[in-house]
């Protein structure tokens, strides 16, 4: 693919991709979200979104201005990146060269950075109390995330997601090597700071990162952070569930299911477990899933050697 | 993209570094010109293992030593930097002055 | 496609040195904890450029913690994080420009004039897994050693900054020794 096709594409996937998953968090709330003005599961995001629009736009005392800008765009950016490296049918990728899962890591541990930026922007209280949040969320779950990952690429020898997903061929990895994917997924809902995670946009820092934040600014983090979510799903479907293997339907059609069901689960989470402590989850993240995710690693190890 | 402005990059960073690291007052900063110059570092390394061995992976592996060294001087570096605050309440160079001549 | 790389060459360099000099031109500290992390993305670019994937995008990764590791410390211990009043906190700027000039120079000079030999690395090689059994076979011994002294620096890091030491609070010690002789 040239250029200029590669990131109109990755663009609208990721377009699309998080105006479903804002439908089925839509779906999933449905009891909360009636009252005046609903408009039903499928025109709920549209209208919350051009709510969002229509707001007016805030500024605080000497804020970082260009920071305040960037970091919004870096989110959505690395979202993007993320996506890109992740094969949606047999052969068919924009950035998976020999070290794709690694491009992806990289990609979703800066994360982090934009989340920083953006709280540290603001110049406020709150926001730079997410920002520490996040903080520390993300170095204690960095290493869990980066090991769940690279153990999928011990059975296909290979650090290219391409490679990953064509090991899969017999055996699902989330069969292989059963204790990745829930460590996978805890520290997913980390780094898209989604549900029992959602630290650093917390609503006991009156919005955390986004306090002072409204209008098309806050829209934009928002869409952003759904795109990470579905960046990180799709990461989930492919190299734990096999990408678009699967027998009847074409292999973009089974890689969209799986996505979906891995962003369901976490979006469903996000709503049925409460927030946790960031002393918890930072416990939780060197304590609990560093070991797990180590010993994921000499199991899957032993059993491909 | 020759071997020559790969090592022009590299020595401007190193350059850099060495201005930064010799005229800051402040220990996060000193840090950051050590930071710059192990980066020029890496930079010359992987040039050389791209244009001059041929493709022997000892050349990677002397970048990924010189990224661990990078850590390991980040990590105690930090360590030390709060140590001293700690004792001595100083954040620059300037308040470290008991062997001063 | 060898012009757009050395295209895309130069503006990863040029961005890599411009962001290291804003390092220490910007007044905002945590601005220049985050120019150091673009300087860094841009040295993962030019290595990504040079055939070596997996070194270039673990730069990019190691640097994400290690530079918001910096701001974090960049708030803790800089009188001015945010740079809102402007202030200059050099010492012995002349000698340091000569030096990092100096340095530049005699690096330049070498790297110009030197004979360097000409063995490109293939086409068609494969560098990540190159290194992946360089790793674990014939310099096994170097991964090891990395792998225990980075232990070593964990330990002596936590060691050095923990609160608690065997004998109690540590900073019970950091009182300095009067000028009476009996007293704390």
């Amino acid at each position: 693919m040239n250029a200029l096709a590669s990131v109109v594409f990755v663009a609208l996937v990721l377009l699309v991709a998080t105006y479903l998953v804002a439908v089925i968090d839509a779906t999933i709330m449905i009891r909360v979200s009636r009252g005046r003005g609903y408009t039903g599961v499928w025109m709920d995001p549209i209208a919350r979104a051009a709510r969002l629009m229509m707001q007016r736009g805030s500024r605080t005392e000497r804020p970082d201005l260009q920071v305040w800008f960037l970091a919004p765009a870096l989110l959505a950016g690395l979202g993007a990146v993320a996506l890109a490296s992740i094969p949606v049918a047999a052969a068919v990728h924009v950035a998976d060269n020999g070290a794709g899962i690694v491009l992806f890591g990289a990609a979703m541990l800066q994360v982090m950075v934009a989340v920083f930026l953006h709280g540290w922007a603001a110049n406020s209280v709150f926001p730079m109390l997410g920002a520490f949040r996040m903080a520390a969320a993300g170095m204690s779950m960095s290493i869990p995330f980066s090991l769940a990952l690279i153990t999928t690429a011990l059975p296909a020898e290979s650090l290219s997601v391409g490679a990953i997903i064509v090991s899969q061929e017999g055996l699902w990895n989330v069969v292989r090597q059963p204790l990745g994917l829930p460590v996978y997924l805890i520290t997913a809902l980390a780094f898209s700071f989604w549900g029992p995670m959602q630290l650093p946009d917390a609503a006991d820092l009156a919005g955390g990162t986004t306090a002072e934040i409204s209008g098309v600014a806050l829209l934009v983090w928002r869409v952003a952070r759904i795109g990470v979510l579905v960046a990180l799903s799709a990461m989930g479907a492919a190299a734990f569930l096999g990408g678009y293997l699967g027998p009847v339907l074409p292999g973009w059609l089974w890689m969209m299911v799986k996505t979906a069901g891995l962003a369901t689960v976490m979006v469903w989470s996000g709503h049925h477990f409460a927030r946790m402590r960031i002393e918890s989850v930072v416990f939780l993240g060197w304590t609990l899933l560093l070991p797990i995710a180590l010993v994921d690693v000499f199991l899957s190890g032993a059993l491909t050697l | 993209m020759t071997l020559e402005a790969v090592l022009l990059v590299s020595a401007a960073l190193f350059g850099i570094g060495v201005y930064g690291a010799l005229s800051q007052q402040s220990f996060v900063m000193i840090m950051m010109g050590l930071e710059l110059m192990l980066n020029g570092a890496i930079v010359a390394a992987v040039g050389f293992w791209w244009g001059t061995t041929g493709g022997n992976p000892e050349g990677q592996l002397l970048a990924i030593v010189v990224m661990a060294v990078m850590a390991i001087e980040g990590a105690i570096g930090f360590a030390l930097v709060t140590n001293v605050y700690r004792v001595r309440k100083a954040d620059i160079t300037e308040k470290l002055r008991k062997l001063r001549g | 496609m060898s012009g757009v790389i050395d295209l895309l060459f130069w503006a990863f360099g040029a961005s890599a040195v411009v962001t290291g000099w804003l390092v220490f031109r910007t007044d905002s500290m945590v601005r220049a904890a985050y120019w150091l992390m673009a300087s860094f993305v841009a040295v993962g670019g030019i290595l990504v450029l040079l055939d070596a994937q997996f070194l270039g995008l673990i730069l990019i990764l190691m640097m994400a913690g290690e530079m918001t590791i910096m701001a974090i410390f960049m708030v803790m211990f800089m009188m001015n994080p945010a740079g809102l009043n402007p202030m200059t906190m050099v010492h012995q700027h002349r000698a340091s420009i000569i030096s990092g000039a100096g340095a530049f120079i005699v690096l330049a000079l070498v790297a110009l004039f030197a004979n360097f030999l000409a063995e490109p690395v293939p086409t068609g090689a494969e560098p990540t897994v190159d290194l992946g059994v360089e790793l674990l076979g014939g310099s096994m011994l170097v991964f090891e050693t990395a792998g225990v002294a980075l232990l070593a620096v964990m330990i002596g890091a936590v060691a050095l900054v923990s609160q608690q030491g065997r004998f109690g609070d540590a900073e019970a010690g950091s009182l300095e020794p009067s000028l009476e002789t009996e007293g704390p």
